[in-house]
């Protein structure tokens, strides 16, 4: 059957309609084919190679912390940090879901946290961290669930690991996120860690290391195919501390067992190296490691014991009866008196038409300067003040290292105050009245130190009379090998009188090997030398107001030793907080200078025995000093008060 | 049956192009599915498939389309039941049921539907007496096709579905239905769009076509397959990425790039240069197979051509359009390169037909 033409030429037009449809379509294909390839090609190279290539921070890690023996104080441990990649997340909200279920964490919370990293991050290719230090068996709950989740990362970063029991917390610091000033001024990334506190800010940039990058191919569901380059991140320098691990732990071991907080400096009096830096209570550096909990960062901030704040450095307290030491030495050097003045001490004496008591109600008799020292004789020290003048005591206290900062290389150090006539006309617009000068004499009145300087005082009368300055740091290895870094310049070398040196040596060797109140520090054949010292927490009126309130009006305990007697070794301070007497700090250095000697002798070191709790207490010289006359009459009942809070305590 | 003469009028330059298309397509699957243990088992299935098909093709040739299609409403029953028994005992992948399990293959029907639907009509309307077509052919013509339509729908499998509207108005077209009626059509199904829209399609469908609009808001379904396909295209350049050196397919960036993105995939390694290849023998294909219907001895010729060259050229369109990112994403081959043993045996025994027409114009 042959098509009429009719038909053929009816199928023959409706097929040429058909082809010039066909080879239309086909053009129009070619053209977008050619717009997307050649005309903007450039564009969807750049999107394909942000789908597979990815670039990843390979944080350095820490430079490690040795003691001055060489062991590890502070290393780093791998963690897990969980983080979404922005980039090939397309549902920021749903992944955040599934990934809060499958990690078990609040999802409201891990929705703040992500916003908040996004706002603080512009940068579109830096993942939103969802969890740090994430646990082993999160980590495998993610693994499972890897293919439903390819832009959630697992990366495993080198995290700082410092040692159990909050070993020296404060010295060591914490580290934590670059802040947004570190950010600007230091060129670092938000992701970077660094130091925040302790040597770890101080000693940020040798520690920090360099970060490195590795880029590599992944697939569609984020498993790693192939890498295309790395740069491997340069570890920060190691750097050895000054502190001896064993005499530190001794510290803390010590004031664990005597069941109060405080803090110790312990240094060696010839260098200033720091043997032992101590605050109690601490922190645990390791909750910082991997990014503070908020609950925990609050509780920390909302303690009332204050365990973030180092006490060796930011606290400042009365000094109490340690102070007698610098009057001593200024008496002597300034050659007002020589060692064998004697004063009359009847329990009291007039000056400027007031009446001053001594703590001993019969009064020493007549005493000179080192059994003075040895039983703490306000009257004689009065006397010292009343010839030197304030601003004679103020001249000693800088030179001994008491007034002002120590220049410790450690952050946040508050000044010592030791007042003058001129600062009290500058601060107060009044000028001195020299009765002030009778309580400054015995540590009273507006002397405030820290824990640090007063180390800082001892070490100086230890040593004769050359102010080191403390540090802690003893070498760094800048990849060459250990560095020892040149001791800090001294502050100031004032060469004692012999016969100073003997005096104050032998009064303060009298404290604890004779009749005075360190007789808990005494060590046969160590000849440990000290004073004991009470820091009062509220003048006599002032706790009778306060009573009633939940405030912890109990003194402070001060300890400042060296020892041996003759060429010390081995200097600093026990400060016992709310630990009422001074003498109680005492078996803190005791143990720590065992432990010195132990070490240094090659004996087993000396572990703390259960307390005895038959221990008598002590008679304390140091306890509530009479300032005002008005007080006078009260003094007998607040120090029986005090009794009594103490055997409470107990 | 076979005349050696017969021989010299293949259209020999068609079959070279319809090969080299099978050839590239089996490279790019080489390339796609190439596991580290060697070439992927799909990369074999497919060569017996290109095999197979062209056994079959000649096998078409073989017999005159006459005879076929004089014959082809025992076709036309045998696949209805096949279609049938595809939704009774099929094979479920997927969610679909779509395939025969013939042991060491699986058959897909609804693949053979399109070839047996163009010989159906193109001998409905090619015995018709007069040359124009009465209102009534249109509806009986409307029933043959909506028989398997439906069956196939079932499976459910829209997008195979879909290709055989083409071979029935291709057909109607040519065999003379009137421009005016066309027209009332045309106007018909754009004012019914909204109503299909609201009753007829599934919610999922219409994410389909609302995300194409909007890619960004199923960035992770239908609308990520989309934006894929475009980086694939976009980023082969004017050259491509070289062989298996495609970043978006290798790693699985792009989805099934060895079956509905296949010629996303080869854009991307072998660049706009490899696209003008491609689209070329396609064209090329599509204009030769024109040319048979028009030089067909006769009216049930030039349908038969037209029919089956009108599925297989909506699919092709189709499919590169969307391979580009251009058009909703829809489960539909390439014919002659995608995977898939039915779809390529299909497609060549479908070629096998319009070589045949050509071969016997000549012949009474």
């Amino acid at each position: 059957m042959v098509a009429p033409t009719e038909d053929r030429r009816r199928i023959a037009s409706r097929v040429s309609v058909l082809q010039a449809g066909v080879i239309v379509w086909f053009a129009a294909l070619a053209i977008c084919f050619w717009v997307l390839q050649v005309v903007q090609t450039d564009k969807y190279v750049e999107m394909a190679n942000s789908n597979y290539q990815r670039t990843l921070a390979l944080r350095a890690p820490r430079g490690v912390l040795l003691d001055r023996d060489g062991r590890v104080l502070v290393d780093n441990r791998d963690s897990f940090t969980i983080s979404i990649d922005r980039e090939t997340t397309k549902d920021m909200a749903e992944t955040i879901r599934v990934v809060s279920a499958v990690l078990g964490l609040n999802e409201e919370q891990v929705k703040e946290n992500v916003e908040r990293y996004i706002r603080a991050e512009p940068a579109p290719y830096r993942p939103a961290i969802v969890l740090e230090d994430a646990t082993l068996e999160q980590v495998m709950r993610l693994k499972a669930r890897k293919r439903e989740l390819p832009e959630v990362l697992v990366e495993q970063v080198p995290t700082r690991q410092y040692p159990g029991e909050a070993l020296a917390a404060h010295l060591f610091g914490y580290v934590g996120q670059a802040s947004e000033d570190e950010v600007r001024d230091g060129g670092l990334s938000r992701n970077a860690i660094v130091g925040k506190f302790g040597v770890e800010k101080v000693y940020n940039a040798l520690l920090m290391g360099e970060d490195g990058a590795k880029r590599v191919v992944v697939n569609s569901v984020g498993r790693e195919i192939d890498t295309l380059e790395q740069i491997d991140p340069t570890e920060g320098r190691r750097v050895q501390l000054t502190i001896d691990l064993d005499l530190q732990k001794a510290a803390e071991d010590g004031f664990r067992h005597a069941g109060f907080n405080g803090a110790a400096l312990i240094m060696d009096p010839r260098t200033g190296e720091v043997l032992v830096h101590a605050s109690m209570p601490a922190y645990d550096p390791n909750d910082f490691a991997a990014g503070i909990k908020r609950t925990t960062w609050d509780a920390l901030n909302k303690d009332k014991l204050r365990p973030l704040n180092n006490r060796v450095l930011q606290g400042r307290y009365s000094p109490g009866s340690t102070f007698k030491i610098v009057v001593a030495t200024a008496a002597l050097e300034e050659g007002l008196v020589d060692p064998d003045y004697r004063v009359h001490c009847s329990g009291g004496a007039n000056f400027y038409g007031r009446y001053y008591k001594c703590h001993l109600k019969g009064g020493h008799g007549s005493i000179d300067m080192r059994h003075a020292i040895e039983k703490s004789c306000n009257v004689y020290f009065y006397t010292l003040g009343e010839k030197l003048g304030v601003d004679r005591i103020y001249k000693w206290a800088e030179k001994l290292g008491l007034a002002g900062k120590t220049g410790i290389d450690l952050p946040n150090e508050i000044a010592s105050l030791v007042p003058n006539t001129e600062w009290k006309l500058k601060t107060t617009g009044q000028r001195w009245y020299p009765g002030e000068t009778i309580s400054v004499a015995i540590g009273q009145g507006q002397v405030t130190v820290t824990p640090a300087s007063l180390a800082n005082m001892i070490a100086t009368v230890a040593n004769g009379g050359t102010r080191v300055t403390p540090h802690v740091v003893k070498a760094i290895d800048e990849g060459k090998g250990w560095k020892p870094v040149p001791l800090a310049a001294v502050a100031d070398r004032v060469a004692f009188k012999p016969t100073t040196v003997a005096a104050l040596h032998d009064g303060l060797w009298m404290v604890v090997n004779a009749a005075g109140t360190g007789v808990r520090g005494k060590i046969p054949g160590r000849d440990v030398s000290g004073k004991t010292g009470t820091a009062q927490v509220i003048s006599n009126e002032g706790r009778a107001r306060a009573r009633g309130t939940d405030r912890d009006l109990r003194d402070h305990g001060w300890f400042v030793f060296f020892a041996p007697k003759d060429n010390p070794v081995i200097a600093g301070v026990i400060f016992a907080e709310h630990g009422l007497h001074g003498y109680l700090g005492a078996p803190i250095a005791k143990h720590v200078i065992e432990t010195y000697y132990a070490k240094k002798e090659g004996r087993p070191l000396p572990v703390l025995e259960n307390k005895n709790t038959n221990e008598p207490p002590l008679a304390d010289p140091d306890s509530p000093p009479v300032l005002e006359p008005v007080a006078v009459a009260d003094a007998r009942p607040v120090s029986a008060r005090s009794m009594t809070a103490r055997n409470t305590a107990r | 049956m076979f005349e050696r003469r017969l021989y010299h009028h293949v259209d020999w330059a068609m079959v070279g192009a319809i090969l080299t298309l099978c050839l590239i397509g089996l490279v790019q699957i080489y390339s796609a599915t190439y596991t580290d243990n060697g070439p992927h088992a799909n990369f074999y299935t497919q060569i017996w498939a290109i095999l197979i098909g062209f056994i079959v093709l000649t096998l078409v040739l073989a017999f005159d389309y006459r005879s076929l299609a004089d014959k082809s409403h025992f076709l036309y029953i045998a696949i209805v039941a096949a279609l049938i028994g595809v939704l009774l005992f099929g094979v479920v992948r997927g969610g679909s049921r779509r395939w025969i399990d013939l042991g060491p293959m699986n058959l897909q029907p609804s693949e053979f539907a399109k070839a047996t639907l163009a010989l159906v009509l193109a001998k409905f309307f090619g015995e018709a007496r007069r040359g124009t077509v009465a209102r009534t052919d249109f509806l009986i013509a409307t029933v043959i096709t909506a028989v398997p339509l439906l069956l196939i729908t079932q499976q459910p499998d829209l997008g195979t579905a879909v290709t055989l509207v083409p071979v029935r108005f291709a057909v109607v077209f040519v065999a003379g239905m009137s421009m005016r009626i066309f027209g009332i059509l045309a106007v018909v199904a754009i004012l019914a769009a909204p109503v299909a829209w609201k009753f007829a399609l599934q919610d999922y469908q219409k994410e389909r076509i609302s995300t194409f609009i909007n890619p960004s808001q199923d960035a992770k379904g239908a609308g990520y397959q989309q934006i894929q396909a475009r980086i694939t295209v976009g980023s082969g350049g004017p050259f491509g990425k070289g062989f298996r050196e495609g970043t978006q397919g290798q790693l699985r960036f792009l989805p099934v790039a060895h079956n509905d993105f296949i010629f996303s995939a080869c854009a991307e390694e072998h660049g706009f240069v490899g696209v003008v290849v491609a689209l070329g023998l396609y064209l090329f294909v599509i204009v030769r197979s024109l040319e048979a219907a028009r030089l067909a001895k006769d009216r049930a010729g030039s349908y038969l051509v037209l029919g089956v060259l009108a599925s297989f050229t909506f699919q092709v369109v189709y499919t590169i359009t969307m391979s580009a990112g251009l058009a909703p994403v829809k489960g539909l081959t390439l014919p002659l390169m995608s995977y898939g043993g039915s779809s390529m045996i299909a497609t060549l025994a479908g070629f096998g037909l319009i070589l045949n027409v050509r071969m016997r114009r000549f012949t009474n």
